[in-house]
């Protein structure tokens, strides 16, 4: 009797409470990193597509609105790193990054309700991706903790970061390699960590293999170092 | 454990609905006007002749998009959106006379907002302007606007009842409604407590949607 009544209790709680399941940002996907043929650099249809659009900066505006409840007027995201900024980042990070997510092959719940075709059609993607990569914000972006960035740069370039996401943290447009500069530090560490767990889900298997056995304090000093360079479109060649 | 008041109580209208039906079947060969003039009568019993309804329950239509309203009443007619009242009202209207209504509605102009309650509405433009962050709620005038006028896909929300918008979210966070589009509305409502839910609705209630 006791131990229904203890249920009952239990179960009244939990009604009163939302759901919690669909709020985790990375998951594993069975289309994704470790699964059979997993390739990063294949275009899924929906990706070849959009990226054959021309994208609009101006409509870009307009259409991301339905974004910006989380990535704000600008694309500059939260500055404790819960969103990530958005703005100048390349087009075609954002069009693969979008695209994936609706593919399923990056599996992030928090996001994906919107990420449908609803929220975006496939111009509206490619106008929101443009619209973003020449986005402005006067916005600061979360900085790591520590003005001192000789560790974190030593080791971006000791695991050949560098290599893929350039020398001062401008990402490649042509391969869809992420700007990195910038960004928020709390981002950052969230993401590595994920990929090094090996949990987001669409992770390029040379950058789960870059940041393999790095401890949590490298990560960090790794981010605090990208967090604290300039946006690459005003820091020169 | 309110349930079955709420439930008599929201039977009301529909003993009002009733008595207007069997009112109006005399003039079952009228022209498109006037069709549409006798269901207006039905809407307006419990909506307003304006669309400013001033029952809590209720919610107020005017200034909503017309595709929305069309769509809506549509849903009501066909299942998708679950309401007894609605659905034994909207059985007798054709849907050229569904198009009508929803035009006459979007072109009312809503009223200002009931009164609320200060403080609570305080905590709700917290929410509605910048999410609730740790539960990954996004902020709700990313989509429904700073002032609440909604957008082509989004709808309008200012002054509207707050009693009305918290029901609605409730219906949504537990499935009961879902008749938004790709589940977008029970995707942000399950992230949310009752508190938030009554604090965010109590503050669209303050919203003008940009008319003045």
């Amino acid at each position: 009797m006791r131990r229904a009544a203890g249920c009952l209790v239990a179960a009244l709680m939990l009604a009163g409470q939302p759901a919690l399941a669909d709020r985790s940002d990375a998951a594993k996907s069975p289309r994704g990193l470790g699964s059979e043929g997993y390739d990063w650099h294949r275009m899924t249809p929906e990706r070849s597509e959009i990226v054959k659009l021309k994208g609009r900066p101006a409509p870009g505006r307009e259409a991301f609105r339905g974004c910006r409840g989380c990535h704000k007027a600008e694309g500059e995201g939260l500055i404790d790193g819960t969103y990530p900024r958005l703005t100048g980042q390349h087009a075609s990070v954002i069009i693969k990054q979008v695209t994936d997510v609706r593919a399923g092959i990056r599996v992030n719940p928090k996001m994906e309700p919107f990420a449908s075709d609803h929220a975006m059609s496939p111009q509206e993607i490619a106008d929101i991706a443009v619209f973003l990569s020449e986005a402005e914000t006067a916005k600061e972006n979360g900085k790591g903790p520590d003005p001192a960035t000789a560790a974190g740069k030593a080791l971006y370039e000791g695991r050949m970061c560098h290599t893929c996401h350039g020398g001062r943290g401008e990402g490649d447009r042509v391969q869809a390699y992420p700007a990195l500069a910038a960004q928020h530090y709390g981002y950052l560490l969230r993401e590595m960590e994920h990929i090094r767990d090996r949990t987001r889900s669409n992770s390029h298997p040379n950058m789960v293999r870059s940041v393999a056995n790095l401890s949590r304090q490298q990560l960090e000093e790794i981010a605090n170092y990208l967090s604290r360079l300039p946006d690459f479109r005003k820091a020169g060649p | 454990m309110t349930r079955p008041r709420a439930f008599l109580r929201s039977l009301a209208p529909l003993g009002v609905a009733l008595v207007l039906c069997i009112g109006a079947a005399p003039g079952a060969r009228a022209d498109g006007k006037e069709k549409l003039k006798e269901s207006l009568q039905l809407c307006a019993a419990c909506h307003g002749a304006d669309g400013n309804s001033v029952v809590p329950q209720n919610p107020r239509l005017a200034g909503l998009d017309e595709e929305y309203l069309e769509r809506q009443l549509e849903d009501f007619k066909s299942g998708a959106r679950p309401s007894a009242v609605m659905a034994a009202i909207v059985a007798s209207i054709d849907s050229k006379v569904i198009d009508d209504l929803a035009h006459h509605y979007s072109e009312q102009k809503p009223a200002k907002g009931p009164p609320v309650d200060a403080k609570l509405a305080a905590q709700g433009k917290a929410i509605y302007d910048e999410g609730i962050v740790g539960n990954a709620v996004p902020a709700c005038s990313g989509c429904h606007n700073d002032d609440g006028s909604g957008t082509d896909k989004y709808p309008r929300l200012a002054g509207q009842h707050p009693a009305y918008v918290a029901d609605q979210m409730q219906r949504f966070r537990s499935g009961e409604r879902a008749n938004d589009t790709k589940s977008v509305m029970r995707a942000v409502a399950k992230r949310m407590s009752d508190g938030e839910i009554k604090a965010v609705a109590e503050y669209v209630a303050t919203l003008t949607g940009g008319a003045q």
